[in-house]
């Protein structure tokens, strides 16, 4: 029992060893395209982390009209805005606190020029909404617009939505590629993979020759293939892990302005290695798998 | 052991390698299959051993109806009958040692008997001290016997030798034939022998069956072969 699951191991193993030159050839196809995945992946990740901060800051401003200042009203809306769909978070800021806000902005000797005002606050009862996902910004504002006693909203505009929206075709256009670069890894390995299991052929068919079924001949393909898998992928794990640090550095951990604060690399490289890594195993299980499965069926 | 009822093969390309084949052999026989070149011989063993399928007729050894294995049952089929191949198919990588034993991991043996059974077809083969040795370090008659050992380590019943004797010379060739001699003699195994060989056919005599352009043309239970025209 114990050797059936050790076997294809040991035989995974030797099988490395003792086709070294074709091992390299195949482990190195590996480590191209992880190289160029790991870019992207990276890429993607940080353009997927800025969409979200900036999503995060960009909030509608509901002011309340001063003909709907008793708090039965402003509950009402509190309950209204909430209510509509895409609606992360809605915090109250009453008129006196936006007074006060309004007065931090100056320094204190201008301060006193206000004083007259605090009386009779001109300010409004204020509410401030965040959205679920950027691309809701539009159709919520529109929505709070049609409440009742709503003076005005006020959003950032088209502006922000267009930022958001180009961020997130960046970061789908990445993911996409990412994904179209793993599968032509998989058609690039399977191929290398091919070409070295088809130097053993032979080999292939012998071991059907005295007996061996089929699952007993592709273990040891498998777990080769793992391996190699594994093997191609250490150099660009580790291109990834200080490559990405000497960026983060040598940017200051931004990209062109603070709007664009990048991943901090630890753990961040570390989960890039580990995806590496098993994108890796991965590809090389299912390049082998294909190419054994061919070959198994050259002869009968 | 081995019936073949009507069994014809026509390849895809059109080319009729068997007709209408009727042949019965016994437990225990040792069969010469003779003929020239393209009469059928290889064609008739690779129906034997799964490899290929019979386009009309049947193929029984061992009880199993070869033809309607399914591709992934052949394997399990050919652990019944032993193959011996002119060009020895030996695994390149593993030592004779290794080459020998796969076929017994293969069947779940464990470990402890394989290397008791390797040892004794070693021995039977004459060939105790070349455990280690790879088969490219070996000559050919050396690979044929790696090949014999192997094909016989499972006790199979039926051991099937294309041209065993093929690429060796005459005093090779005689070894060789009183190797395969002794297996059927002591371990009772069923041995058909492909060849072309005819001083050796004509100097160990056993029962003889002549193949031309895909058919029988001779079954001479006496042995013996003489060319005619």
């Amino acid at each position: 029992m114990i050797n059936k699951f050790f076997r294809p191991i040991k035989e995974g193993f030797y099988g490395v060893g003792r086709h070294a030159a074709m091992s390299i050839s195949s482990a190195s196809a590996v480590t191209i395209t992880l190289l160029i995945i790991s870019v992207f992946l990276m890429f993607s990740i940080n353009v997927q982390q800025f969409t979200k901060d900036i999503e995060q800051t960009v909030q509608i401003a509901v002011m309340v009209d001063y003909t709907h200042e008793s708090q039965e009203q402003l509950d009402a809306i509190g309950i209204e805005i909430s209510n509509i769909e895409g609606v992360n978070e809605v915090t109250f800021s009453s008129k006196d606190e936006e007074f006060q806000a309004y007065l931090d902005g100056f320094d204190d000797d201008q301060k006193e020029l206000f004083e007259p005002f605090k009386e009779d606050n001109p300010m409004h009862h204020a509410f401030y909404v965040s959205v679920d996902e950027g691309s809701l910004l539009k159709t919520v504002a529109d929505e709070i617009q049609n409440i009742e006693g709503i003076a005005s909203i006020n959003y950032g505009g088209e502006s922000a939505i267009l930022v958001i929206n180009a961020l997130n075709s960046v970061r789908t256009g990445g993911a996409i590629l990412a994904i179209a670069l793993s599968l032509l890894a998989i058609f690039l390995i399977q191929n290398t993979i091919k070409l070295t299991i088809f130097a053993r052929s032979d080999e292939i068919a012998i071991m059907r020759n005295v007996g061996a079924k089929n699952q007993f001949i592709r273990s040891p393909f498998l777990i080769e293939g793992i391996i190699i898998g594994a093997l191609g992928a250490i150099i660009p794990i580790f291109i990834s892990i200080y490559g990405y640090i000497y960026i983060y550095k040598s940017l200051g951990g931004v990209i062109i302005s603070k709007m664009f604060v990048m991943i901090p690399p630890h753990p961040f490289v570390l989960q890039i290695a580990v995806i590496l890594l098993g994108i890796g195993m991965v590809v090389g299980f299912i390049g082998s798998f294909f190419s054994v499965n061919k070959y198994l069926r050259w002869k009968r | 052991m081995i019936e073949l009822n009507q069994a014809s093969k026509r390849y895809k390309n059109g080319v009729n390698a068997l007709n209408d084949i009727n042949l019965k052999i016994d437990q225990g026989e040792f069969v010469y299959i003779i003929g020239p070149t393209g009469s059928g011989k290889s064609t008739l063993i690779k129906l034997l051993d799964g490899e290929e399928i019979p386009s009309k007729g049947t193929v029984n050894v061992v009880g199993i109806n070869v033809g309607k294995l399914r591709h992934s049952k052949v394997p399990l089929y050919r652990r019944n009958i032993g193959v011996v191949f002119q060009d020895f198919r030996l695994l390149p990588r593993k030592t004779v040692f290794e080459n020998i034993s796969y076929a017994l991991e293969v069947i779940g043996m464990r470990k402890n008997s394989t290397r008791l059974r390797v040892r004794e077809v070693m021995n039977l083969v004459g060939l105790d001290d070349k455990g280690n040795s790879f088969p490219s370090e070996l000559s050919g008659g050396q690979q044929q016997r790696v090949a014999i050992a192997r094909a016989i380590a499972n006790k199979p019943k039926v051991l099937i030798a294309d041209e065993p004797t093929g690429n060796l010379d005459p005093a090779m060739s005689d070894e060789i034939m009183s190797l395969l001699e002794k297996i059927n003699r002591e371990e009772k195994t069923t041995i058909l022998m492909v060849t072309h060989d005819l001083p050796l056919v004509n100097k160990h005599k056993k029962r003889t069956i002549v193949l031309e352009d895909g058919h029988i043309v001779a079954d001479l239970q006496q042995g013996g072969y003489v060319q005619h025209d």
